[in-house]
């Protein structure tokens, strides 16, 4: 017995006690969703009454659908380019040794922490001038939000993604290297395909980062059906609208929300687990 | 053979693009349809948005534009100001009173032009607070104000003073019908707006007046012993007094303590009783009491007004929509009916409150109520304000938490 | 072969959106825009085309958009920490004095109100036709008014939808009248109004009409001699003065180092704790043989599914110290959010349900890239799976993450959301309504700027630099260590 618990049981263990965890302000989210009067407060752990017509008023009442389908087009766009276009910049950070490269990957990560609620001024103004020419690509357009947020994609990601390149050996692409690969082939044939995991996690992480993104969203999306989910959702709870009112459909939204999330967990998930396959990896 | 490659890719390219330049002519045509013009675009939060929809599409179709009502749900006003640097602000934006002091010092909004009948039509009050520097900025639509709402059931007699409320909510507490005395909604980092009544009832104020009835920043309440006088009494009322004002209630559960039932007594605003209706329970409202032998309680009286964009590209329409049509009854009903708060517009408060006498109750509740200053001034006030309140609340020291308010509030006017 | 075809497609694409996107600059006689489009396309050819420069091709497509996107705005906004940018003094002194001017419009005293129809003549100007109270009517125009009766011949009304579009015109057309001007308001409606003050270039000032009472231009303002400022200003270059006044203000210097201190430890906190939790569950559900280990991991991710905003909400409310779930559930009575400990305590466990999803998912990747051959070579060579985790495990899986938690760090010492929507900065002492137990320095500059009479967008700018000068330097030293870790393993 305490042999199984050493194996596979402290698994179980820690798995439970996590969830629980992470379930435990869930359940209360799912209690206020499912309460006919939704209020924050008078829900308390247990779902004491039940009714869907906090899901039902969320697609009657406002425009839901237009918000589900922006955000998911829009964290699906930027999710895949950006994992593409930071997967390329890790490679080079990793596999190369170039003038600036130590002072690039530093600038990277300390224009990420510019404050940018102050930013959110420059940006506006910036937009307001691209729409003066390319009116498809300011705002109430998921175009021009796009853009902004592929800005962003090297960011973090570039970090993970040049840490975790680190960790393959260099000796894979060397010897194919040897053997008359080009740069070109080396990264899309040897490089991707030992590191899809990794850009399975990134690409999950991007998508759910950019499902949430509120500040830039919110000074981009006027047009109600623009709204994205984050955006709209916001909508239900802020300053000057009763709050208690919509709190059942709020949390409504906000399950409904985290679904896309899951699909594309779910989706990734093979590729997340495959791995590394075992035999093109020298001990 | 690098060379060469290089020259096969250009030329490839330089055909593509040529590709490009013959489907270029096509596009053309959607700048023409921009400057046809003929659009007015409005800016709202999103309650005020969906009741404005329909009135703002009949008065396109009426008059052969396209209206169009955006809703910026946070920071609306922030981003009014940002669009209207940009050039990309709408033509008229809708919003509380005390905006006007930052969006005229902005030039972000221009006065409206009301006949003298027009502004007649409102309630003195509102026209008052749409008035600054001597000129009318907005057209209101809507007055709001907090006043005493009590679960009748449990409370059936009108509190004269706010010992008379206490001493009932701790009999029914000790009863043990409710479990709170009151909620009135405090917060960990306090809630000027809804403490403002019994701060003025014990003798304190925000600002003094001018000669000619505008907010003096010069003249501030807070740092004068009245204050000191009336934060002592609220103190009493606090965690370490009687009990009656906690920091654990706050804006997310006030109103769900009292619809709820956990207690009697409620102090809020016109926005609440949409929930206290849906609780279903028996209630009435009233005037906010004072303190027994102190002043009256004076609550803020706010107005919702729409202003028209100085930086909008369509102001004339822009000015005919917000004087002519918005001073239209049936929409002041309307708007009326999307969230039951007291019409500004008289004839259009007098055609709804037979339905719904709630409203001249609040309205009775606001009538010695001080306007909401719109001085950009008032911005510094609420913060400091509010954590002095929640910590005399909490049962700290009173002296050293208003001094400590009074001084942060100066280094921000300076 | 194939390469080479998607080669010319991809440089092709490049140059027709260079095409498409540069017809409307040279419609609107943009030249900077066209040049700085042509010269970016030119940097895309050249990077591809060349056989050299090998890391640019890489690093080329992420740059452009980090630097269009992030490093502009960044530095635009890190200039205005030399201008008194921010509410008051947002646009040029021509906007605000137009904006005083038209401000300072009231109706001449005893003039009728007029009903307006808007006329045109044939394709031409506009014009006004005007019927006053006693129903005479006169036809006005930017030369003055004349009596009529009716529409005269020629003239046309605009409906509202044709006034639309013409709506500048309307606004712009003031009729000279011996009082003042007559101005639309809307398009029925006119008034005899007149500008009560008027600007003055001879003396930069404005003065009022009437009185006689002037505003000299200072500082980005116009003053009178009592030193009263009108509202509208406009912005102006201040040189160092914010940062002067960052460095000697006794309000930002006083909690300063202790503000610093709090947002290290919950910085290193967040991270850590994070990555611990994040870590411990990676590995627990890391072999093939556990049962329900895709549901396990599905459930682990669903707090970071979730909007974070709406989480934040919803963990504020369970530590209510009354209502909150938190007490009523373990019987407590702790005032969570009301002490400084607690608050604390409460942000960053809060910090460790939002994040630990994020780390967990990452290990597990990094995870997948160790061999599992290693971890069982040490276990045969008779390690305990604790020693097999402590030397082979952590050091690859550091090797891997390091970078991650450095900007994971970075990421959390800004994290203006996880204090804002919970805290607020709170608790704050009773003495000090400015800086609270759990303040971020970045909470705290919000405060500053945005808590004032409108918000102050130099000021703020000044703040930042200062905090990122900070972080810079934390980063730097930090990096540096790494360097050693990065040359071992690579």
């Amino acid at each position: 017995m305490t042999g199984w618990f050493a194996r596979i049981g402290w698994r179980h263990l820690v798995g439970v006690l996590a969830v629980l965890f992470s379930l435990f302000p869930i359940v209360f989210v799912v209690a206020a969703a499912l309460n006919p009067l939704g209020t924050l407060s008078s829900t308390d752990a247990v779902p004491t009454a039940f009714t869907i017509d906090n899901f039902a008023n969320l697609f009657a009442r406002t425009a839901f659908g237009h918000w589900y389908a922006n955000s998911i087009l829009i964290a699906g766009v930027a999710s895949v380019v950006a994992v593409f276009l930071s997967m390329l910049a890790a490679f080079a950070f990793s596999r190369m040794r170039f003038a600036g490269r130590r002072v690039g990957l530093l600038s990277l990560l300390l224009i990420q922490m510019f404050p940018q609620f102050l930013a959110v001024v420059a940006i506006y103004l910036m937009f307001a001038r691209i729409g003066d020419y390319w009116p498809g690509l300011s705002f109430s357009s998921p175009w021009g939000l796009i853009l902004l947020y592929l800005g962003g994609a090297l960011g973090v990601n570039t970090w993970m993604m040049k840490g975790f390149l680190d960790t393959v050996p260099r000796e894979l692409d060397e010897s194919a290297s040897v053997d008359g690969a080009s740069h070109v082939q080396v990264f899309f044939q040897i490089v991707l395909p030992l590191v899809r995991p990794i850009l399975a996690i990134t690409a999950l992480l991007v998508f759910i980062g950019t499902v949430n993104e509120f500040l830039l969203a919110n000074v981009f999306l006027y047009e109600p059906n623009s709204k994205t989910l984050a955006v709209g959702l916001y909508g239900l709870i802020a300053e000057g609208v009763s709050r208690d009112q919509n709190f059942g459909m709020f949390c409504a939204g906000s399950l409904l929300t985290a679904v896309p999330t899951v699909v594309v967990f779910r989706f990734l998930q093979r590729f997340i687990v495959s791995g590394l396959t075992a035999g093109a990896v020298k001990g | 053979m690098r060379i060469r490659t290089a020259g096969v890719v250009a030329a490839a390219a330089l055909m593509l693009v040529a590709g490009a330049c013959g489907s270029q002519k096509k596009s053309d045509t959607s700048t023409a349809a921009k400057k046809s013009g003929g659009t007015l675009v409005i800016w709202a939060d999103d309650k005020r948005t969906a009741a404005l929809k329909p009135f703002a599409d009949r008065f396109g179709k009426e008059n052969g534009l396209t209206v169009q009502v955006q809703a910026v749900s946070k920071e609306l006003q922030t981003n009014f100001l940002t669009a209207s640097q940009s050039g990309k602000a709408p033509d008229i934006v809708v919003g509380a009173h005390d905006w006007i002091g930052n969006l005229v010092q902005n030039g972000a909004i221009d006065p409206v032009a009301l006949s003298a009948a027009q502004k007649a039509a409102f309630s003195a009050q509102s026209i008052k607070a749409v008035t600054f520097n001597d000129q009318v900025y907005g057209v209101p639509y809507a007055v709001e104000n907090l006043a005493l709402i009590r679960n009748t059931a449990l409370a059936p007699e009108v509190p004269a003073t706010i010992e008379d409320l206490v001493a009932t909510g701790k009999k029914l507490k000790a009863d043990g019908k409710v479990s709170e005395i009151m909620a009135l909604q405090v917060g960990q980092n306090g809630d000027a707006y809804h403490i403002y009544p019994l701060y003025s009832s014990a003798g304190g104020y925000l600002f003094g007046a001018k000669p000619n009835g505008d907010y003096d920043p010069k003249d501030l309440g807070v740092a004068k012993p009245e204050a000191q006088a009336a934060f002592t009494k609220i103190a009493a009322l606090g965690e370490k007094g009687e009990g009656a004002l906690k920091r654990s209630i706050g804006s997310d559960n006030a109103i769900a303590t009292f619809t709820g039932g956990k207690a009697a007594f409620l102090i809020s605003g016109p926005w609440a009783i949409t929930d206290v209706k849906k609780a279903g329970l028996s209630y009435d409202v009233s005037p906010v009491p004072g303190f027994a032998g102190g002043k009256q309680a004076q609550p803020f009286v706010g107005v919702q007004a729409f202003y028209v964009a100085s930086k909008g590209r369509n102001k004339a329409v822009a000015q005919e929509f917000v004087a002519n049509y918005v001073t239209r009854t049936d929409l002041a009903k309307a708007l009326y009916q999307a969230e039951p708060r007291p019409p500004a517009l008289t004839a259009a408060l007098d055609a709804v409150k037979g339905d719904d006498p709630d409203l001249q109750k609040f309205l009775d509740a606001g009538k010695n109520g001080v306007i909401l200053p719109a001085i950009p001034e008032m911005a510094s006030i609420w913060d400091p304000f509010g954590k002095a309140e929640a910590a005399v609340v909490g049962g700290a020291d009173v002296p050293s938490s208003v001094q400590a308010a009074a001084k942060a509030i100066q280094e921000k006017i300076q | 072969m194939f390469g080479l075809v998607a080669k010319i497609l991809l440089l092709g694409l490049v140059a027709a959106l260079a095409v498409w996107a540069a017809f409307p600059l040279i419609e609107a006689h943009a030249w900077v825009g066209l040049a700085v489009e042509a010269a970016v396309s030119a940097l895309v050819f050249y990077a591809y085309l060349t056989p050299r420069r090998l890391p640019l091709k890489y690093l080329l497509p992420g740059t452009l958009f980090l630097v269009a996107f992030q490093v502009v705005p960044v530095f635009l906004t890190m200039s205005t920490a030399f201008s008194n940018f921010g509410d008051g003094h947002r646009g040029t002194k021509q906007d605000a004095i137009t904006a005083i001017q038209t401000a300072s419009v009231v109706e001449v005293p005893g003039s009728p109100e007029y009903a307006l129809k808007v006329v045109t003549k044939g394709d031409n100007a506009i014009a006004f036709l005007l019927t006053d109270p006693a129903g005479k009517q006169f036809l006005g125009d930017a030369q003055g008014l004349k009596p009529v009766a009716g529409v005269p011949d020629g003239y046309t009304p605009l409906n509202l939808g044709e006034a639309g579009a013409r709506s500048q015109e309307i606004t712009k057309l003031a009729v000279p009248t011996a009082g003042g001007a007559i101005r639309s308001s809307g398009i029925s409606r006119a008034y005899e109004g007149r500008a009560q003050r008027t600007y003055q270039a001879g003396c930069d000032c404005v003065v009022e009409a009437g009185t006689g009472h002037r505003w000299t231009a200072h500082d980005g303002s116009f003053v009178d001699a009592a030193g009263q400022r009108l509202p509208q200003g406009w912005r102006i270059n201040v040189g160092l003065r914010n940062f002067t006044q960052v460095a000697t203000d006794s309000r930002i210097a006083r909690p300063f180092f202790r503000t610093l201190a709090w947002n290290l430890v919950f910085a290193v906190a967040s991270v850590l704790t994070t990555f611990a939790l994040g870590m411990l569950c990676a590995l627990a559900l890391h072999t093939d043989r556990l049962r329900g280990r895709t549901l396990y991991r599905m459930l682990l991710v669903l707090p970071y599914a979730m909007p974070s905003f709406a989480m934040l909400l919803v963990w504020r409310d369970m530590f209510n110290a009354d209502f909150g779930l938190i007490n009523r559930l373990f019987g407590l009575s702790v005032d969570w959010l009301g002490t400084p400990w607690s608050a604390r305590l409460a942000v960053i466990l809060v910090q460790l349900w939002l994040g630990y999803p994020y780390m967990f998912l990452v290990t597990t990747g990094a995870l997948q890239a160790i061999p599992r051959q290693m971890t069982e070579a040490a276990q045969i060579d008779g390690a305990t799976p604790w020693q097999a985790f402590r030397r082979v495990t952590l050091p690859l899986l550091l090797v891997a993450l390091a970078p991650l938690l450095i900007s994971s760090f970075a990421f959390n010492f800004n994290n203006f959301n996880a204090i804002y929507l919970t805290t607020e900065g709170g608790p704050f002492p009773a003495d000090d309504p400015t800086a609270g137990a759990t303040d971020l320095l970045i909470t705290y500059t919000y405060r500053l700027a945005f808590g004032a009479a409108g918000a102050r967008y130099g000021f703020a700018a000044a703040v930042s630099i200062y905090i990122f000068a900070i972080v810079a330097l934390i980063s730097a030293i930090s990096f540096r260590r790494t360097r050693r870790q990065e040359e071992v393993y690579a």
